[in-house]
Formats: structure tokens, sequence, C-alpha cells
């Protein structure tokens, strides 16, 4: 594979794309299990590496970065991890679902069925600690962000924006339209990993009031 | 053994260790917004220089001790008051049991840091008791503490007094001039902001800081697609202000991140207070670089376990 162009980003850390999701997951755990880096954070697109500037050059930790992504990405072992994720869609657990399904001329049970119909795919964590950036929905079902952000979102709320969804793993102020909530606890302050949804997993929302 | 909290002030949290290799996680590195401050405080009372400690914005606090403890105070300028006489900061004290230090509100900069000669009980949470609010983690219960609370402290010592020496204790003023780089959204039409004055407005927190005037058109149209961003990054969201990054930012974003405050100097960005002017020096790589290593170079004799 080629490499792709590391750009500066800032004056500790660098920056290159790498807009294939399952490389660019790969790539960031070699990254991350290389122990070179101080922070290695996958975007939607790229990844950024944080290097320590008392030790390190931009030079030299451009050439390091550069060898490390010259070289072929570990063969993945671990298989694909799925999620089966039930979700209260709607009502108080969901308030903007209404609106939502209004806006888009589909009934709320459609636009459910949409949603549930495949598993989405965990992009990366970001925002906020653990909130999940998924993909995988039809790029059709145009939603914006709310104008007025919330204060205060509950934790395990499911936001939907157009293309993405995205879970709450804590409570917190949130910008994305809610549509649901499940009860499954996404967070777990005493693990050594808190949250329970990672970058290349894949989710399965369940309409858990489906009888 | 204990310290009570009499008045909190704007906000008093416990801070402790910046958290590191979080941020693919969503978890920002917390920790003092000025972290040259409160490591220079935990100095004094011989503590590691991540100790947890208060860190007090705008002062306008008290506590009282409830169990004799050696203690110092750094950070912004105030009138400081042990049992109604007349303290200093960057100088270790030691209270008896009922003393009351009364800290008024800052005059300049804007956090004072309080570090006392003990283990502080704070919860941990990804290897590091630093309160983070937005997301009630770390700290006291995840939160800033409040009038008439007791924080435990265990392993309280009494130790000799101290003062840092002159030429490291940080001047606050009004006015700051930041060394800055390029960022990754950084463009030619961007090179206006070397040459304007900000000021800082009422927003301002441990999330960040707003800048008002003269910045480049960001444009309307979507932002791009999120990426990691830092504390000392100079975002522009539309609006027409810039928002410089502090220790509980937001850990990806897609707005343009147009400059990135450089190491060196982005301790500074925990004592900026609304109303205070804000310029941007431009450096390359290189030079950021160099300005790191003859700050850290100075620091390192009196502070020797702390990195910029």
């Amino acid at each position: 594979m080629s490499n792709a162009a590391i750009t500066s980003c800032g004056d500790d850390a660098l920056r290159f794309d790498m807009p294939e999701r399952a490389i660019r997951l790969a790539r960031a755990r070699q990254l991350q299990a290389s122990g070179d880096w101080i922070e290695v954070v996958p975007g939607r697109r790229d990844i950024t590496v944080q290097f320590n500037p008392h030790i390190d050059t931009p030079q030299s930790a451009r050439a390091r970065l550069s060898n490390t992504m010259s070289k072929a990405l570990p063969s993945e072992a671990r298989s694909m991890q799925h999620v089966r994720l039930p979700v209260h869609f709607g009502g108080d657990n969901g308030p903007d679902l209404a609106g939502i399904a209004h806006s888009l001329d589909l009934s709320q049970s459609d636009l459910i069925a949409q949603l549930t119909a495949q598993p989405l795919d965990v992009d990366m964590l970001g925002f906020t600690p653990g909130f999940a950036y998924m993909s995988g929905l039809s790029e059709r079902l145009e939603i914006p962000r709310l104008s007025q952000p919330r204060q205060q979102v509950p934790p395990g709320s499911v936001g939907l924006i157009t293309g993405q969804c995205g879970l709450y793993a804590l409570a917190g102020p949130g910008g994305w339209p809610l549509i649901g909530r499940t009860d499954v606890s996404l967070f777990d302050a005493s693990a050594d990993d808190p949250f329970k949804l990672q970058p290349g997993m894949q989710v399965q929302l369940v309409d858990a009031d489906e009888s | 053994m204990s310290i009570s909290v009499l008045q909190s002030g704007v906000q008093m949290t416990l801070q402790g260790a910046q958290r590191i290799g979080t941020r693919h996680l969503g978890v920002p590195a917390s920790g003092p917004a000025d972290p040259l401050s409160m490591a220079l405080a935990n100095r004094l009372v011989g503590n590691a220089a991540d100790a947890t400690a208060f860190e007090i914005t705008f002062g306008g606090a008290g506590v009282r001790f409830n169990t004799p403890v050696s203690f110092a105070l750094t950070g912004a300028p105030s009138d400081l008051t042990l049992n109604g006489k007349p303290i200093r900061l960057h100088t270790t004290y030691t209270a008896h049991e009922g003393d009351e230090l009364q800290i008024a509100p800052a005059v300049q900069g804007c956090r004072i840091y309080l570090a006392v000669a003990a283990v502080l009980e704070a919860k941990r949470f990804l290897r590091s008791t630093s309160t983070y609010i937005p997301a009630v983690l770390g700290g006291h219960e995840g939160r800033a503490l409040k009038r008439n609370e007791l924080i435990s402290m265990a392993s309280v010592r009494l130790v000799p007094t101290q003062t840092t020496p002159e030429s490291l204790q940080p001047v606050c003023s009004n006015s700051y001039t930041l060394r800055a780089v390029e960022g990754p959204d950084y463009m030619e039409r961007s090179s206006s902001i070397w040459e304007e004055i900000y000021t800082v407005t009422q927003r301002a927190s441990r999330m960040g800081i707003e800048l008002s005037g003269a910045f480049p058109d960001a444009g309307q149209g979507p932002s791009r697609a999120s990426s990691a961003i830092w504390p000392g990054a100079l975002q522009l969201p539309p609006g027409g202000r810039g928002f410089l990054l502090l220790a509980d930012a937001q850990t990806t974003g897609g707005y343009p991140h147009i400059l990135q405050v450089t190491r060196a100097d982005r301790h500074l960005l925990g004592q900026i207070r609304p109303g205070d002017r804000v310029r941007f020096l431009h450096r390359t790589n290189e030079q950021a670089r160099e300005a790191l290593r003859a700050k850290q170079a100075l620091i390192s004799n009196w502070l020797p376990d702390f990195a910029l």
C-alpha cells in the first residue's frame, strides 16, 4: 500500500488521510500497539498522532510514522465484534423521532424499520467520552442537527443525523436529534476499557418494544 | 483529616494528572488549566507535580483546615489571608487546626492553585483524579466543590517553608502574546490573524476561550469530517469568532483548525480571563521546539518531574 501524505497538525502532532474505515482502524491499532505515540486518534477519514516534543523533533516523528506506514498491516486475528442493542424508540426516550419521521414523510415504524434493517459500523469514539459515531444509514435520510443543543442528554440515548447514528455513552450536552434510548449500560468507570462500543464494532439496533 | 470548603467561588475543582492516551475514547486530558502553576504549588509542599490539588477559578473562595497541614498557593494574584493575616503566593505555610484561608477575587489572571502536603481524596478514572465536569468523572463526585463540603486527606505532612525562585514565578497580565504554529486548516488568507489583537469574550471556561476580533471567513459550507483536536487549537466555528481550546475541550471536531498554540505556551491559556487581549506570534514547528526546549530548561532544576 502506498503511503498517505503526512501533514503537520501543530507542533506536536501529525496527521494522514485514511478514508477506508477498515484500513484506518487497523492502522490505528497498529500505531497504538507500537507505544511510539502519546495519542493515536482516528477521525472519520484520518488518523492523528501526538508525539512527545521533549524527545522527538517534527522530523524524527515524521520519519518514524512514515516507517510504520510503509509496513504491512498486521493481519486481523480478531473477528469483527457484533453487538445487539435493544432500543426504546420514540416517546420520552426519543423525543425527536416523531418530528424526524414527519419531516421525511415516513411513519415512525417505517423509520425504525430502516434503522434496524442492517447493522451499523462504529467509525470512531469522540467529541465526548464514549460517544460512538456509527455509519451505514442511507444518506437520503436528511436530518439536520438541532439548532439549539440540549444541555443534558440521558446516557444510552441514540441520536440521528444525515447518514450517521450516534450513541451517548454518558449523560452530557448533545446536539443530535434523539430517536431512542437503550437500557444497556455503555460505560463502566472502573473497567480498563470503560466503554462498551469500540471503533470497528458492528451494532445491530433492535426495537426493544416490538412484541 | 479534612479540609472544609467555606466558599467555592466561581468554580473550585480537584485536578490531578492529565489523562494521557485516552483521546481516542473521547476522553479529554482534563487536569489543571494551568499545569505549570499547579506543579509549582505542589513543589512547595513536596508533592509530585501532578498530585491532586484545588483549582480555584477567579478566587473569591475560602477553606478551613480541620487538620494541621502545610499548604501553598500559586497562580492568579489576589489578596490572601490566613486567619486574617496576609500571606503570599509561592510560599509554603503551615495551617493549625481550624485555621481559615481566604482568597479574595483575583485581580489579574484566572486560576489559583492550592496544594496541600497530603493526599486529597478524589475519585480515579482512567488513571487520573482530575475532575471532568461535563461527564461527571474524577475529582469529588465528578463535579465542582460546594460550600460546606469536606474533602478528606490522608498522609498529612508538615514541611519546611520554601519559596518559588522569583525568576520562575509566572506573571499574570491582561495581555497575552502566544506563540503559535499553523494548524492543519491554515490558509494563506489566514495570515491577517498574526496582525490582529483579539479580545476574550465572556465565554471562557475549562473547555475553551472565545476570542472576538477579525478572523478570516471560515465559510458557511458544511464543516469537514471530524478529526482529532487538542488543547491549544484555535478553531473557527461559524459566527465569526475564534475558539481556543483548553484542558476539558472535546477530543474531535469538524470546525477549521487554523492555529495551534505551541506546547511551550499552552500552560498560559489557563490564566486568560474575559476582557484580556490575545495576540498570536507566528512560529515554525522548529522554532516551537526550540522555545519548548528553552522554557523546559529554565524550570527543570526546580521542577524535575514536570514537563510542559
